[in-house]
């Protein structure tokens, strides 16, 4: 029965074999255990699901063991296997899966190869930590250790430090919202006396709600959710995290990590249904964060910084969702965002590798002919995102744009209005992209453009998997397959006539965005830079991405480096401990200089004192006898 | 005052003067002298007491006392002359080597 | 004040008297025949405390042989080097105020006790007679009681001219 267990232990054994002996046994093995292991996980969560749908919709346990028992308190570790978790395993074992066996074809001439697959397998283990945990302690062993992780890969070429920065950047800011999942985790223990998520939802779902504000809780663990799922405020790590190998960022910081948020939210949903406030402010922020991200990405030139943002927003879609009670909904569009945002990331991979390491989309285009698989995949994927019907990204984007307009829970007809115009730019940012990469006349230098290849199979056959999965994926719908253990949210009965008109809007939108960029885009950079040069403040606020990275810099930074400078270092370390050390050294040395003076050489002086001793002995004698 | 306080008081005050005479003279010579002189109280003290005892045994003990200070003059003389004669002066002054 | 306690005031006055010149004088000559007084003076109160024998032993051994020796070295030395021009060490005053100390605390060591008076002493040393403390008592307790420590002492006075031996030897070696 210990297949739970089983499922996460094979990429530990994975992350073992490969860091320990990968490095002499070889490419070959390295890669036959970085990509087999995960591909039996993924095996062992289908058979997992099939179990699951068997026993009648109730969800599957397993302790694996006692961790602790510290008092009267026993911490457990154990495995909770429902719909949710099982899809969440199946995306998070099958995508990643698929992403192995590409990082096989692009990290070919590396020589860090056996460290990548190890490292990437650890971070399997941890993600499935992360979606089977039982409790929130195990789902943070998990947390944390994605994090780790990620630290490892983004910074993987660690002799550049600038990536090496990036890695640390990412580690840094996700800390700061662990220290917001933490407290939140604690206030749950401390009122509920449990960590087990359904012991928690059961609780807020119950007739006497628990006596902790659930809004309080909530916020607290959705700023867990803001630093790993890159939302407002702590979105700032994200594009750095480009620095990383493609198929990492693919992973990592599109299909699977940046989820680990909404995952969060989600699994609590019955203590979210009961904290109004703290939703507001998910569906609030969620929709600025993808608004924001939307008019950065308009103006980036690196193909991957324009993904990371275009990333941001859409997890800021899913937030939206999340926000007004559609938690189903926004799963949906995490399964989506997967095959979609794995695939335009893989795409861009395949785009660097063919130019031979070329990511700025300024120096590329009229590539469509030299490497069909990976433009029609791309295209494929940008289709997906902008919401045209029926690929996959139309189903989800969708209903997150209808139930963010009629929810009963919140929705608004702002907030909708803010999302579709979001989408609006999302479809013009994504075909921009695809124009600029693709379509419009060669921009290469002779050097790049003679080099241009199609990518080997172990990466074309990826992409090709994921383009297929971007386009039936939507026919699956995940909201609905969640309806038993997440019921969406009521809609207001009055606005039920509009959906079908919605619907037709967003597609309409959707429309617009790729006219528009054609439009602009058509024949090059030209019409573009003259819409920038007219529109110059707006477009140096979004080159320099609202100035958020100085803003931070300079409010929390450089204090924190002057109070760490000034006060801790110059004050606490070298005048108080080391001066404290350096005073006892100089208290002894001047104890000893003076009390070495007695040593005059002077026979006489030493007499002297030495009767000086016997009399005062004398004395004490006589007045004491 | 009667006569053992007097001569107390006498060897009190030879031994006193003696320390002071080994503290300040500057001379090796001068210097045993005062030590002697300083034995000379004790021995004072020891023959007032041997001499108000019913036996023999206090003035047996001063005769001994006699001996050893001839002996450890004996000794003591021959070694001043040896450290007059390396740094070639009498002078206490010239030894201070053990300084700190 | 009986003659005997007249002259044993002189006596102590004189020791003092030469124990004081013995700090002031300049020339070690001087020095040395202050403290010959001083002993003499001081073998003169033996005598008058009724031990004649020590009173003896005190002139023949201390100032016959001692002194004497101390005389014979310090004609053989050059004596006007440093410390003739400057008779005293450096700290003259906290010498003479630790001896003042010294002298105080002693005296306080001795002080306390009572006073044995004349009829006293009689009880404590019934039948006593010039004799009882004269050459003959005095050698008899030394082959009866105290040979043992005669025959230390012999011991300690070779050792003492094994050492002295050794010391020229050394002397004479070093000079080549």
């Amino acid at each position: 029965m210990n297949l739970l267990t089983l499922i996460v232990l094979l990429p530990l054994a994975g992350f073992l074999l490969n860091g320990l002996l990968g490095a002499r046994l070889g490419r070959g093995f390295v890669s036959v255990v970085g990509c087999g292991l995960p591909i039996l996980a993924f095996l062992a969560a289908i058979r997992a699901f099939t179990q699951l749908d068997g026993a009648a919709g109730a969800a599957l346990v397993e302790n694996a063991y006692t961790w602790a028992v510290v008092g009267g308190f026993t911490f457990e570790v154990g495995f909770y296997l429902d719909r949710l978790s099982a899809l969440m395993t199946l995306i998070v074992t099958g995508v990643g899966s698929l992403i192995h066996v590409y990082s096989t074809g692009y990290m070919k001439d590396d020589p860090g190869y056996a460290r990548y697959f190890s490292y990437l397998n650890l971070f399997l283990f941890f993600m499935l930590l992360l979606v089977l945990g039982r409790s929130l302690l195990v789902c943070f062993v998990g947390w944390e250790g994605v994090g780790l992780a990620s630290y490892l890969l983004i910074g993987f070429w660690f002799d550049d430090p600038a990536k090496a920065a990036a890695g640390k950047k990412a580690f840094i800011t996700n800390r700061v919202g662990d220290a917001g999942f933490l407290l939140g985790m604690f206030l749950l223990y401390h009122t509920l006396g449990t960590f087990d998520f359904d012991a928690v939802n059961a609780a807020f779902q119950g007739p006497v709600p628990p006596a902790v504000s659930a809004s309080l809780v909530g916020v607290l663990l959705f700023i867990g959710a803001t630093g790993k799922s890159a939302q407002i405020p702590l979105h700032v790590w994200l594009p750095d995290a480009m620095a990383g190998p493609t198929p990492v960022s693919a992973l990592i910081h599109a299909a699977t990590m940046v989820t680990a948020g909404v995952y969060l939210v989600a699994r609590l949903n019955g203590l979210y249904l009961q904290a109004p406030g703290a939703s507001q402010l998910i569906a609030v922020i969620g929709v600025a964060t993808a608004f924001f991200a939307a008019t950065i990405a308009l103006v980036q030139t690196d193909i991957k910084k324009v993904l990371a943002y275009s990333t941001i927003s859409q997890l800021g879609f899913m937030f939206l969702a999340l926000g007004v009670g559609a938690y189903g909904v926004a799963v949906f569009h995490v399964y989506t965002h997967a095959f979609f945002k794995a695939c335009l990331f893989l795409g861009a991979g395949s785009v660097i590798h063919s130019l031979g390491g070329e990511q700025d989309v300024r120096r590329m285009g009229g590539l469509w002919r030299r490497i069909p698989v990976t433009f029609w995949t791309f295209a494929i994927a940008t289709a997906a995102i902008a919401g045209l019907p029926p690929l996959a990204g139309f189903f989800s984007k969708d209903q997150i744009l209808w139930y963010a307009f009629a929810s009963e829970h919140g929705g608004s007809p702002v907030l909708w209005a803010i999302a579709s115009f979001t989408a609006l730019l999302t479809a013009f940012y994504m075909f921009r992209l695809l124009w600029l990469t693709f379509l419009t006349p060669s921009r290469m230098d002779h050097e790049t453009e003679h080099h241009v290849h199609e990518s080997p199979i172990s990466m074309t056959g990826v992409l090709a998997v994921l383009a297929v999965l971007s386009a039936v994926g939507g026919f699956f719908h995940v909201h609905l397959f969640l309806e038993p253990i997440m019921p969406l949210p009521e809609t207001d009965h009055a606005l039920e006539h509009l959906e079908l008109p919605l619907v037709v809007l967003a597609v309409v939108t959707g429309l617009v965005g790729l006219a528009a960029a054609v439009y602009v885009y058509r024949s090059g950079l030209a019409r573009a830079d003259r819409l920038a040069q007219r529109f110059a403040g707006v477009h140096r606020l979004l080159s320099g991405k609202y100035y958020v990275d100085e803003l931070y810099e300079t409010v929390l930074g450089r204090p924190l480096m002057w109070v760490s400078q000034r006060v801790f270092l110059g004050l606490g370390d070298r005048r108080l401990i080391d001066g404290s050390l350096h005073g006892l050294a100089a208290l002894a040395k001047g104890a000893a200089g003076r009390l070495g003076r007695i040593e005059t050489g002077n026979l006489q002086f030493y007499l002297w004192l030495t009767v000086l001793g016997a009399v005062a002995s004398l004395a004490w004698v006589l007045g004491h006898g | 005052m009667d006569r053992t306080q007097l001569l107390l008081a006498l060897a009190v005050s030879l031994f006193s003067l003696g320390f002071v005479g080994v503290m300040v003279r500057r001379n090796a010579l001068v210097l045993l002298m005062c030590m002697e002189l300083m034995l000379n109280g004790v021995i004072l003290s020891l023959v007032t007491f041997a001499s108000r005892s019913a036996t023999l045994d206090g003035a047996v003990l001063v005769f001994l006392v006699f001996v050893v200070a001839a002996a450890e003059i004996a000794i003591a003389i021959p070694i001043v002359l040896l450290l007059a004669r390396q740094r070639r002066t009498l002078d206490v002054g010239a030894w201070s080597e053990l300084k700190g | 004040m009986s003659g005997t306690d007249l002259l044993l005031w002189f006596f102590a006055a004189a020791s003092l008297a030469g124990g004081v010149l013995m700090l002031v004088a300049r020339h070690p000559m001087r020095v040395a025949l202050a403290l010959i007084g001083s002993m003499i003076s001081l073998a003169g109160i033996y005598a008058i405390l009724g031990v004649h024998v020590i009173a003896v032993f005190q002139v023949l051994i201390y100032v016959g042989a001692v002194m004497v020796f101390m005389v014979y070295v310090i004609m053989l030395l050059d004596v006007r080097d440093p410390s003739f021009l400057q008779r005293y060490g450096r700290a003259v005053v906290p010498a003479v105020a630790l001896a003042a100390l010294l002298a105080g605390a002693l005296g306080a060591a001795a002080g306390g006790g009572h006073t044995v008076t004349a009829t006293e002493l009689d009880a404590l040393q019934p039948g006593r007679t010039p004799a009882s403390f004269g050459v003959d008592a005095f050698s008899v307790s030394f082959l009866e009681r105290y040979w043992l420590h005669f025959e230390v002492t012999t011991v300690l006075l070779l050792a003492a001219v094994v050492a002295a031996i050794a010391v020229v030897r050394t002397g004479r070696r070093r000079d080549g």
